[in-house]
């Protein structure tokens, strides 16, 4: 069937969405499916027109006609900002978005409960924030993982009654702890969540299998490997699984278990957005992200040279890929611009080693004393650097071992080039 | 790690909700027209459903629903569950290259809006036409509308490459809950359609011209005025057997809709059509099987040959 698996294998930022929107552009693609994360996405995708989308719970296939999206189980649904994506969608030009859309009913639901719990905890940890997103994605699994009968999940949104009572909870929960929390009431929440379930198709676990035979999917993971709940570098990371491990679980509950190629994505600058160790970032790099500006929740967009070190650990940690997509490698090209104007080029690194430590070896998932050892070693951590490459794409495949199938010049899907014929090229291993 | 750039407010999101199942999607009558949209005028028109590159397999489905008061609220129930069939028919491969058009009835001998009919779309640009209908809401209480007006267009000023090219009927669903005039008026005709016609023509032979490439089916929705009347019933059985159907639930139409399609294109049996609807998370299995029974049970599928002109057959053979 082709599927194809993408994930990040950074700190996030490195260019999923725009790699998937290629997928989807080049060969027939039934559905995108999201197996981790939530409404804290940000994955951008421009067409040639110039329109633009931040895909946050839809697919980042989305732009192309009859592309469907699957949010399966592993995904905390937030209806709210689903509906303002699905408006912002309708108003460049893709009005049908929520009918291409289906939801397992099992997934957990972020509320507004979860949000103000979130940024409450976040504004008490002061100086020490973990570079949250305040959405409150990681406050309902914490909250599904304590109370797993009672907490809020997408099929909820069909029974108000059911709802009204899970919600209920769930506040006094939150305001026993917290105090009050920045929320509306609970009956003025209700429509929004059984408005939700009567526009959206909501299913069961065995649909996704049906579609996985049904057509090409890709998956589609969020936030990057190094930010991986049990893998990253802790406390700097996401309350989520950022590796392959839900989507390969979902494609073996279908049958399918190893049935599809696995995508690392990598940028070809190293960038973080919020704390935590970037061992690289060098802040004299003259380098913008206009779609990561400065936020509240996780400050300043910051870039670093293209850390090998820690890359090779996401492979490690991520069970290695098939094959890697390197992104914009047009801030590594050449000096002038098409139309013969000088161009001012960062002078990008590669880092291979740093001072005390040439290699980061996996742990156990889940031993977080391990990690945040590791993570104290990381912070004090120093680059040593080679000198910056002539051919990019075949330096990034030395360092890391792994052939990069494809490159990105540009933020659109005509700015990508499959580099050699591999199983990407569209067509190419089509059943 | 990205950020939350899309609104996460709550009366935000219902109002979003609201209006993306179309509680208020009647934009043009509700801001208080009173005559037909350009876009839905049937005067000297011609809906055509061709095959494209895009679109090499069409199939035309047209669905036309009563919009006068005896409805009550039944159009925009109707409307808030209809764009989804598209997407139903796609998601579960009933169909490949749906394309469907919308269109509302009234009553000639007293609605200045007596027929609407819109384009047939493949994509959500079908919505745009439901949001130009004219909801009339009067309605005259005579347990008529003009149904033979809207059969007649779509037997003589309709052109589908479904049949045209591969001899396949398109699909014509009529939601109503009354009776149809004993026969299409010339003077009327004229009037809303155009053709000049020496005589009138009878209902029974306007229905033997659309049945003849279009699989027409009455439902007949629980909730409206004369639902479960059986004096409704007999009559449409009486011109389309068992393709006049009863609901016991407005919301299982577009499931409804949706099945009857599968069934037809084989691409399921009732079985296997409502475990999809199941695992689609429907609701309305229960009232879509006891719907659908008779049709499922026994159902043969019978392709014409390509059509010869002139060849006249009469009835519903499909069944």
């Amino acid at each position: 069937m082709n599927h194809t698996m993408v994930v990040d294998l950074g700190y996030g930022d490195a260019g999923k969405g725009t790699v998937v929107d290629w997928l989807c552009a080049t060969r027939p693609v039934h559905t995108v499916v999201r197996f981790n994360g939530g409404a804290q996405a940000a994955h951008n995708v421009v067409l040639p027109d110039g329109r633009h989308h931040t895909f946050a719970q839809f697919g980042a296939g989305t732009f192309r006609p009859g592309v469907r999206t699957h949010l399966s189980r592993h995904v905390v649904v937030d209806p709210l900002a689903l509906a303002a994506e699905a408006d912002h969608l309708a108003a460049v030009g893709v009005p049908d978005a929520l009918d291409r859309l289906t939801v397992d009913g099992e997934a957990l639901l972020a509320t507004p409960y979860h949000r103000a719990a979130n940024r409450a905890r976040e504004i008490a940890r002061g100086a020490d924030r973990h570079g949250s997103c305040g959405l409150g994605v990681g406050e309902a699994v914490a909250y599904g993982l304590a109370h797993p009968d009672e907490a809020p999940r997408v099929a909820d949104c069909r029974s108000p009654a059911l709802l009204r009572r899970r919600l209920a909870a769930l506040r006094d929960r939150l305001t026993a702890e917290l105090g009050p929390l920045d929320a509306p009431p609970v009956e003025d929440c209700l429509p929004a969540f059984t408005g939700f379930a009567r526009r959206v198709a909501i299913v069961d676990r065995a649909h996704l299998a049906g579609v996985l035979r049904a057509g090409t999917c890709v998956f589609e993971g969020a936030q990057g490997v190094l930010l991986d709940e049990w893998h990253g570098f802790h406390p700097y990371t996401t309350w989520s699984t950022t590796t392959f491990a839900n989507a390969d679980g979902l494609l073996a509950e279908a049958g399918l278990a190893g049935e599809a190629r696995r995508l690392g994505v990598l940028r070809v600058v190293t960038t973080r957005h919020g704390p935590g160790p970037l061992v690289t970032e060098d802040p004299t790099l003259p380098l913008t992200d206009p779609r990561n500006p400065t936020n509240p929740w996780q400050g300043r967009f910051r870039f670093g040279h293209f850390d090998a070190v820690a890359h090779r650990y996401a492979l490690d940690v991520a069970g290695g890929v098939d094959g890697l997509a390197l992104t914009h490698l047009d801030l590594a090209g050449p000096a002038r611009s098409a139309d013969d104007r000088p161009r001012r080029r960062p002078r990008l690194r590669l880092c291979r080693r740093y001072d005390t430590i040439d290699r980061l070896e996996p742990g156990p998932p889940g031993d977080l004393d391990r990690q945040a050892a590791l993570t104290a070693r990381l912070l004090r951590a120093r680059p040593v650097y080679d000198d910056a490459p002539a051919d990019w794409p075949a330096a990034v495949e030395d360092a890391l071992g792994t052939p990069v199938e494809l490159t990105s010049h540009s933020p659109t899907a005509e700015g990508k080039a499959v580099r050699n014929r591999t199983a990407l090229t569209p067509g190419a291993g089509a059943r | 790690m990205g950020s939350g750039i899309w609104s996460t407010d709550v009366y935000d999101a219902a109002d979003r909700y609201r209006r993306a199942t179309g509680a208020s999607a009647f934009s043009y009558s509700d801001s208080g027209a009173r005559t037909v949209h350009a876009a839905l005028d049937p005067r000297g028109a011609v809906r055509e459903s061709r095959d494209s590159a895009e679109h090499p397999q069409s199939l035309a489905i047209t669905v036309l629903f009563d919009v006068t008061g005896s409805m009550g609220n039944v159009p925009r129930v109707l409307q808030t569950k209809l764009p989804q069939l598209l997407g139903l028919l796609l998601r579960q491969g009933y169909a490949r290259d749906p394309q469907i058009m919308f269109g509302a009835i009234g009553d000639a001998t007293c609605d200045r809006v007596p027929l609407q009919v819109g384009q047939f779309e493949s994509d959500n640009r079908m919505d745009d036409d439901l949001g130009r209908i004219v909801l009339e809401g009067g309605g005259g209480g005579q347990m008529t509308e003009s149904y033979e007006l809207a059969l007649y267009f779509m037997a003589r000023h309709t052109a589908i490459d479904c049949w045209e090219k591969r001899g396949r009927r398109g699909y014509l669903f009529v939601i109503g809950d009354e009776l149809a005039y004993p026969r299409a008026k010339a003077r009327e005709v004229a009037r809303l359609i155009g053709d000049d016609l020496r005589e009138d023509v009878p209902l029974r032979q306007v229905v033997d011209e659309v049945t003849r490439r279009w699989d027409t089916y009455y439902l007949l929705p629980a909730g409206s005025a004369y639902a479960g009347n059986r004096k409704v019933l007999d009559f449409w059985r009486g011109l389309l057997g068992q393709n006049a159907v009863e609901l016991d639930d407005l919301d299982a139409v577009c499931e409804t809709i949706a099945l009857t399609i599968g069934l037809g294109e084989q691409a399921i049996d009732l079985d296997e059509g409502l475990r999809d609807l199941r695992r689609a998370g429907s609701a309305a299995t229960g009232t879509v099987s006891k719907a659908l029974a008779r049709l499922g049970g026994g159902r043969r599928t019978e392709v014409s040959p390509l059509p010869a002109p002139g060849t006249k057959r009469g009835g519903v053979s499909r069944l």
